[in-house]
C-alpha cells in the first residue's frame, strides 16, 4: 500500500514535471543503417515521437485514472526521455539544462529549451515569415531536428 | 629453386589448412572478384540512367534500449533526374515527410504536422546528400541509389564477397550476392541481363549486438513521366515554415 502510493506520487510527478513529455514511447538506443555507403550512421533519430495530441491525452488519462496499477517501466521510459530532450544534438552541457528546463515547463518555461511534444491550447502565430506556437505566454518555435519535429522555447518575438 | 618454391606453396597449403581448422573459418576473408564486379556494374549503370522513379517497401529496425528490435515499415516514392533535382515522400505509420530538391534549395515536408523548411542546397545530389547527412542529420530515403558510382565511389571497404546464385525477386530473376565491411554486412539482388537494377537490398548493422536490419524492395521505371514542377516546391496553404536546426556547421 505504502508502495503503491509513493509509485503513484512517483508517477503523478513524474508526469507532472515532465509537463508536455509524450508518454509511451520506449527510448532507441540504435537504428538500423540505411546505406551501405556510408561509414558512420546518422546519430538523430527520426522516429522518436510523433503526434503530439494524441500522446499527451493519454499520458493525462493514466495519471488520473490508473494510478493504482503502476508500470514501472513508463515511469523509467519518461525519465529516460527527460534526459535526453535537447541533450542529444548540441554536444555538451546540454543535459542537464533540459533536465532542469523541462521540470520548469510547467511552471517557467526557460528560453532554449527544447522538447517534442506542445503543453495543451497552443495556437500558430506568424512573425518575420517564421512559425511559432504560442501556448499562453510561452512562445515556441516548431523546428526539424533530423527529420523529427521538435520544439524551442523563445523569446516572445514580437 | 623449383623444389624450393614447391616446398614454399605446400606450406603455405598447410599453413591455411591449420588456419581453417583453428576456428572453422578461412583466417582471410573472401572476396569474389565476381561479386565486386557485379557491383561496379550496377552502379555503372545506375549512373547511366538520368531519369528514373522508384517506388520502395522499406523495413528498418529500431533497437530499444533493452536490445528488443522493432520494425518500422514504409513506403517510398522517388522521383529523379540526375544530377540535381529530387521529389521523395515517404510515409510510414509514423511519418510523413516528402524531400523536395530542385538544385538550388531543398525542402523538407512533414504533410500531417503542416510543416515544411527549405534550405539552400548545392547543385548535385551527391553533394546534397553529404551536406543533408552532416550539417542537418538527414540522410535521404533511398540514398544508395545515387551514392554507387558516383564520383570517388569504390568497393575499397568491402572486407567478404560471395555470390550466392540466382534468385528472384518479384518475379525478377536475379543474382544474389552478399558482402561484408566495418559496420555492416549487406545483400543485394541484382536483375540478370541488360538492365543491371538492384532489386533487393538487405543492410545488417553489425556493431549492435542486436543486429538491426534494413531491407528495401525496389519496384522501377525507367521511363517515368515526369514534369519541372514535381521537383519544385510549393507549400500548401495549410503548411507553416519552420527552422531546419543545423546540427553542426
Amino acid at each position: 500500500m505504502a508502495r503503491t502510493f509513493r509509485a503513484s506520487v512517483s508517477i503523478a510527478l513524474a508526469v507532472l514535471l515532465c509537463g508536455a513529455v509524450a508518454a509511451p514511447v520506449h527510448a532507441d538506443r540504435n537504428k538500423a543503417r540505411t546505406s551501405v555507403n556510408r561509414s558512420k550512421s546518422v546519430k538523430v533519430d527520426s522516429n522518436r515521437r510523433t503526434n503530439v495530441d494524441v500522446d499527451r491525452n493519454r499520458n493525462i488519462n493514466v495519471d488520473r485514472d490508473r494510478n493504482v496499477d503502476i508500470d514501472v517501466d513508463r515511469d523509467r521510459d519518461i525519465d529516460i526521455d527527460v534526459d535526453r530532450h535537447g541533450c542529444c544534438y548540441y554536444g555538451s552541457g546540454w543535459g542537464t539544462a533540459a533536465a532542469v528546463a523541462t521540470t520548469a515547463a510547467v511552471t517557467r518555461a526557460v528560453v532554449g529549451t527544447r522538447v517534442y511534444t506542445l503543453p495543451p491550447n497552443c495556437r500558430i502565430v506568424v512573425a518575420n515569415g517564421f512559425t511559432y506556437q504560442q501556448c499562453g505566454t510561452v512562445y515556441y518555435q516548431p523546428q526539424f531536428v533530423g527529420t523529427t519535429t521538435s520544439y524551442v522555447v523563445v523569446n516572445s518575438p514580437y | 629453386m623449383k623444389r624450393s618454391s614447391t616446398l614454399q606453396t605446400a606450406l603455405a597449403i598447410g599453413l591455411t589448412l591449420v588456419a581453417v581448422t583453428a576456428n572453422g573459418q578461412p583466417s582471410a576473408p573472401a572476396v569474389d572478384p565476381a561479386a565486386t564486379k557485379a557491383i561496379e556494374g550496377m552502379s555503372t549503370y545506375l549512373r547511366s540512367l538520368k531519369t528514373f522513379s522508384v517506388e520502395a517497401a522499406t523495413a528498418t529496425d529500431d533497437v530499444l534500449d533493452d536490445g528488443q528490435v522493432s520494425t518500422n515499415t514504409a513506403k517510398t516514392v522517388f522521383v529523379v533526374q540526375m544530377p540535381s533535382k529530387l521529389f521523395a515522400e515517404t510515409s510510414s505509420d509514423r511519418q510523413s515527410r516528402s524531400y523536395v530538391y530542385d538544385g538550388k534549395t531543398f525542402t523538407l515536408y512533414a504533410r500531417r504536422a503542416g510543416y515544411y523548411a527549405t534550405v539552400p542546397a548545392p547543385a548535385t545530389l551527391r553533394e546534397l546528400a553529404d551536406v543533408l547527412s552532416d550539417k542537418y542529420g538527414i540522410e535521404l530515403p533511398l540514398t544508395d541509389l545515387f551514392l554507387w558510382g558516383a564520383p570517388g565511389w569504390g568497393t575499397g571497404e568491402i572486407t567478404a564477397a560471395v555470390d550466392l546464385g540466382p534468385a528472384e525477386v518479384a518475379g525478377t530473376t536475379c543474382q544474389h550476392y552478399a558482402f561484408r565491411q566495418p559496420g555492416v554486412d549487406w545483400q543485394i539482388w541484382i536483375q540478370k541481363g541488360d538492365f543491371p537494377l538492384p532489386r533487393r537490398l538487405v543492410i545488417t548493422t553489425t556493431d549492435d549486438e542486436a543486429k538491426p536490419r534494413h531491407i528495401v524492395n525496389y519496384t522501377w521505371n525507367l521511363a517515368p513521366s515526369v514534369n519541372d514542377a514535381a521537383f519544385t516546391f510549393t507549400p500548401p496553404s495549410d503548411a507553416h515554415k519552420i527552422v531546419l536546426a543545423a546540427i553542426s556547421q
